[in-house]
């Protein structure tokens, strides 16, 4: 039986990852990921987490002693934010091309310049295509589930892609909710033993892990990734169906559909901003606004098929973006959304909303006001200019 | 050494008889260049470590020869990876810990060139001896990129013409001293640190044997490789040189166990560096003056580690 604790998200990204029972987990401390490393080292110093601590001298470091974790056998966990993910770029992307499969918690803050250590989506947004399942949350619960979801969907056999569960630094990092934190028996039910095969480092099994491979081999190894992740898709549906049947939650796939069925037009957000959306969704709607909210769940991969199918028929949509994408003048998330979105046989509608960059808030009269702007929207598919919610 | 005999008795032999009776567990025909000492000191170290061995090879020399399999085959008989040039120690700090976890005594061993050693690779390998990670990490110095084309790196000696640092009408090749990997070692505590020579076997035997009996922290050992084609050498000369380099104190071997100094070779008339540096065409441009301040580097290092060992009896404490 679970037990409703009111915790901060990272401490509840810290006691999904022990419920995990990783054997490994290494970390360095950055704002505002540092009490999921402090949680867990607590955890571990009071004998209630039987692991291998490492405390390493920085995020490369963490990244490549939990490939080496991996590599032999056993289940890794780590966390970070900004500048530590970008340092271990390098053991990152290697990690997920290796198909090693774990779990990185991330609490998102914004990059560097101008310095920051406040909330943002620019981090994981740069490094989406490094080849690793990403998938943001919108509260602390998720990210306590999502964790445990988060191995079930690595380590299986038809995807082998390590995951990132991505939550907005501070907004949910450090702000404090309920949570049901479900029992060690229920969770290990869920959730067996890791055994690695597909890749090992054991003198029981020699092999060469990773010589050096030509293009034509090359090519099969990133076709063979690529399908991994579609497969992804329909995987955490199936997880999430069995996560339901144990715990009594359930989050849907890779979109949450919040009011889009009958909704003329589409609000669409990513992460923790989509709580105070549905406020404004609600209100709105009072006002005889048919507005509906579709929540991306999975940045990668893209859920290409269901964006377009929600968008269907649709007059117009809003993509609100907690992050840039430099050499377009939009956020990440709008451009793959209107790329999905150009499956359609008619375009809808459609214009980019950039917030909450560095911490900054994207308040509820911000929400209020781009659902009037989307429906001042006529039908015909021209895109807008993008509007920065800046006040 | 001893060797248990077909009967069970236990039989005292030499180095070579028993490096003779280890199981070479390097793939026949890797493509080393002529004359490599780095391929012999791979081939050593693994008939010592053994199959219950587990290897990285980050990119360097040996990697590049083949020793991480090459296109279809496996270059060595153990467990093989490539890890990053800048995170070997932090990759197998991983592996050590799952083993450990489950029980298991298996020998966790780097054979990393000295660029992953003393430039990019160091902040890991560094890390991994404060934390005292029970891992082997073993280097050869072949002092510079060698297999890019003889880059300098942190220990490539001063005046060395290389081709980031080329002597020509304005270049004097590298212009600082060499980077002294092992003694930054010694001085984080490490529960062994070694010098090591594929000139002196015997010694480089005992030392292996050592670094793989050690179970409580981590290992260092820092071997000189002679490197023919960049060094500009000719191939059957390299164990010569090797031991040129000892004989001139250029690269004294010694070893620190938990922080006590052994000279294991002591020159009581060493040669001047100027026979070791003739050797080779690396050097052949230098000025006496250049080569005077190599030789008081090296003087300098021998009469610290003199001392240092010579206080072995007041490091008790």
């Amino acid at each position: 039986m679970g037990k409703v604790i009111a915790i901060t998200g990272n401490t509840a990204a810290a006691k999904g990852a022990a419920l995990a029972r990783p054997k490994v987990i290494a970390a360095y401390p950055i704002t505002p990921q540092s009490s999921v490393v402090e949680h867990l080292a607590q955890l571990a110093a009071d004998g209630e987490l039987d692991t291998k601590m490492v405390q390493v001298e920085s995020e490369h470091s963490a990244m490549s002693v939990v490939q080496g974790a991996v590599m032999a056998g056993g289940r890794a966990f780590t966390a970070t934010s900004a500048q530590g993910l970008a340092l271990m770029y390098e053991p990152y992307f290697r990690m997920s091309t290796l198909r090693l499969p774990m779990v990185m918690a991330i609490a998102g803050r914004e990059m560097t310049s101008p310095e920051t250590i406040w909330g943002g989506q620019q981090d994981t947004i740069s490094v989406r295509d490094a080849g690793w399942i990403q998938i943001y949350v919108e509260n602390n619960q998720e990210i306590l589930d999502m964790v445990l979801q988060g191995y079930r969907l690595a380590e299986n056999k038809d995807i082998l892609i390590p995951v990132n569960i991505c939550y907005d630094g501070f907004y949910l990092s450090h702000l404090i909710e309920g949570v049901n934190v479900p029992g060690q028996e229920e969770v290990d039910g869920f959730l067996p033993e890791y055994k690695q095969t597909h890749v090992i480092f054991d003198p029981e099994m020699p092999m060469a892990v990773d010589p050096m491979t030509p293009g034509e081999l090359l090519m099969e190894y990133r076709k063979s990734h690529l399908e991994a992740m579609q497969r992804a898709l329909n995987v955490l549906e199936d997880v999430d169906r069995e996560f339901a049947a144990k715990f009594g939650r359930s989050y849907g796939g890779a979109v949450e559909e919040y009011k889009c069925g009958d909704a003329d037009i589409i609000l669409v957000t990513m992460g923790s901003m989509s709580g105070t959306a549905k406020e404004a969704i609600d209100i709105k709607r009072n006002e005889g606004i048919r507005v509906g909210l579709m929540k991306v769940r999975m940045m990668r991969p893209f859920p290409r098929k269901k964006i377009a199918e929600v968008l269907e028929g649709k007059r117009a949509y809003a993509v609100v973006d907690r992050n840039v994408c430099f050499g377009w003048n939009s956020g990440a998330l709008y451009m793959e959304v209107k790329a999905a979105e150009s499956d359609l046989e008619s375009r809808v509608t459609s214009f980019p909303v950039i917030g909450g960059l560095g911490g900054a808030d994207i308040s509820l009269d911000h929400f209020l006001s781009v659902i009037d702007e989307l429906d001042s929207c006529e039908k015909g598919g021209k895109s807008h200019e993008c509007v920065w919610l800046m006040k | 050494m001893c060797l248990v005999n077909e009967i069970g008795g236990v039989i005292t032999v030499n180095y070579i008889e028993y490096l003779d009776t280890q199981e070479d567990l390097v793939s026949p025909g890797i493509s080393a260049c002529q004359g490599c000492a780095a391929e012999l000191i791979l081939r050593t170290t693994l008939k010592i470590m053994g199959r219950n061995t587990v290897l990285a090879i980050p990119p360097g020399c040996m990697a590049g020869a083949g020793c991480v399999g090459w296109n279809f085959d496996s270059g060595v008989k153990v467990p093989v990876h490539i890890p990053l040039l800048d995170n070997t120690a932090s990759l197998l700090t991983g592996v050590k810990k799952v083993y450990e976890a489950d029980g298991r005594d298996i020998n966790v061993v780097a054979v990393a060139g000295d660029g992953a050693t003393s430039d990019c690779g160091f902040q890991s390998m560094s890390a991994a001896a404060e934390r005292g990670e029970n891992i082997i990490y073993i280097c050869y110095d072949n002092e510079g990129y060698m297999n890019t084309g003889f880059q300098r790196s942190g220990t490539t000696t001063m005046g060395s013409s290389t081709s980031t640092t080329p002597a020509g009408k304005e270049g004097h090749g590298k212009e600082q001293q060499k980077k002294d990997i092992p003694m930054i070692m010694a001085m984080h505590n490490a529960a062994y640190v070694a010098t090591l020579s594929p000139s002196h076997m015997s010694d480089f035997v005992k030392k292996m044997e050592k670094a793989k009996s050690i179970k409580h922290g981590f290992v260092y050992l820092h071997i000189l490789s002679p490197c023919p084609t960049g060094w500009r050498f000719d191939g059957k000369r390299s164990i010569e040189v090797a031991r040129k380099a000892v004989e001139t104190n250029f690269f004294p071997l010694f070893e620190v166990e938990d922080g006590r100094y052994t000279l294991n070779v002591v020159n009581k008339n060493p040669k001047p560096v100027t026979e070791l540096m003739g050797m080779m065409k690396k050097f052949s441009h230098l000025s006496p003056e250049t080569i005077g301040e190599v030789q008081k580097n090296v003087n300098r290092r021998y009469r610290l580690l003199t001392t240092l060992s010579e206080m072995k009896n007041d490091m008790e404490g």
